[in-house]
């Protein structure tokens, strides 16, 4: 059974621009877990080796923002903690689960509510135990965050598998 | 939202009336008075988890985040914003913990305040963090609190 992967919360339309389509997080459809909650998070695959191989994307909605009425820097981080881990695996065909280490966030400028928010991820390197990658958010050609990641390469390719991201 | 009817906070600990969708959304939160640091906890769902069934790094970083800047308010007497968070992961937090954040201030001068910050769990520390955050000019004169000395201690440890 398919998960119902729009955020009920939603209330601004979400019109996503074309080749994004809403990724569903919950492997056996019953569960809400953290990424169906805060979302609706949407995913494109671009061509092969280049920085739009993989693409997330989300509308600001108001369950996404803090007090002020800007983006959460909160919801920033959490995209930006994905792109790195998913966008990691499609570049270089990893396919396992890559626990987060360290990660370093630059919160450049704001976004505020209605704005299609975009993340992309470059992979620096990958060793037999660590990978680096750096995230951008962008909000149309506007950087809105920088961060640099620092996952785990689990030893054992079975020991976890990626989530599956059926975008 | 599925809250667990049964839970009760550590002693101490009040819950925070949130303001803004995301804390709303994700919360509750829950904070403790403490003397010259912020000290706050947040019992983790089944919504706060990955794939995995771990609490997501995103939901820890956010915690932590907000912790931090309720640290500057406290301390500094100021509004801000993050402009730079680092976060190190050290073990996973998971569903059903009580997980509990403390951030105090490290540094600060007319535009800028440091936040040092850790998150323990029933077990262990989860994460630990340092963030910058700009100063809001709010017309009022920004207070200068004591800086710490030079070979700051360890933070002390939650739970």
């Amino acid at each position: 059974m398919d998960a119902p992967v729009s955020n009920p919360a939603a209330s601004v339309a979400e019109n996503p621009p074309p080749g994004f389509r809403p990724i569903n997080f919950s492997r056996d459809g019953t569960r809400a877990d953290f990424n169906t909650h805060v979302g609706t998070l949407y995913g494109k695959r671009g061509e092969k080796g280049t920085p739009d191989a993989f693409v997330m994307g989300f509308r600001v909605q108001p369950h996404m923002c803090n007090p002020v009425g800007g983006l959460h820097g909160g919801m920033m981080m959490t995209v930006a903690d994905l792109v790195a881990g998913m966008g990691t695996n499609v570049h270089t065909g990893l396919r396992r689960f890559l626990p987060t280490v360290n990660m370093t966030f630059d919160f450049v400028a704001p976004a505020r509510v209605g704005d299609w928010v975009e993340g992309r991820c470059e992979v620096v390197r990958v060793t037999r135990n660590l990978a680096f990658a750096h995230i951008f958010l962008t909000v149309g050609e506007r950087r809105i965050l920088r961060a640099s990641s620092i996952m785990k390469v689990p030893s054992d390719p079975a020991a976890g598998r990626a989530p599956p991201a059926k975008s | 939202m599925t809250e667990d009817p049964l839970f009760r906070p550590p002693a101490g600990f009040v819950q925070v009336t949130s303001s803004g969708g995301f804390s709303t959304h994700n919360g509750p939160y829950w904070e403790r008075p403490a003397e010259g640091r912020v000290v706050r906890g947040f019992h983790a769902l089944p919504r706060h988890a990955n794939a995995l069934g771990i609490v997501h790094g995103g939901m820890l970083t956010a915690f932590l985040d907000s912790t931090m800047g309720v640290a500057v308010h406290r301390l500094v007497h100021s509004r801000s914003v993050t402009i730079r968070l680092v976060a190190d992961f050290l073990s996973p937090g998971r569903v059903g913990d009580w997980l509990q954040a403390e951030a105090e201030l490290i540094g600060v001068d007319e535009g800028v305040a440091h936040i040092r910050a850790s998150l323990s769990g029933p077990r262990h520390l989860v994460m630990t963090g340092q963030g910058s955050f700009a100063l809001l000019r709010t017309g009022r004169p920004v207070r200068y609190p004591k800086p710490r000395p030079a070979t700051a201690a360890p933070l002390s440890d939650s739970a």
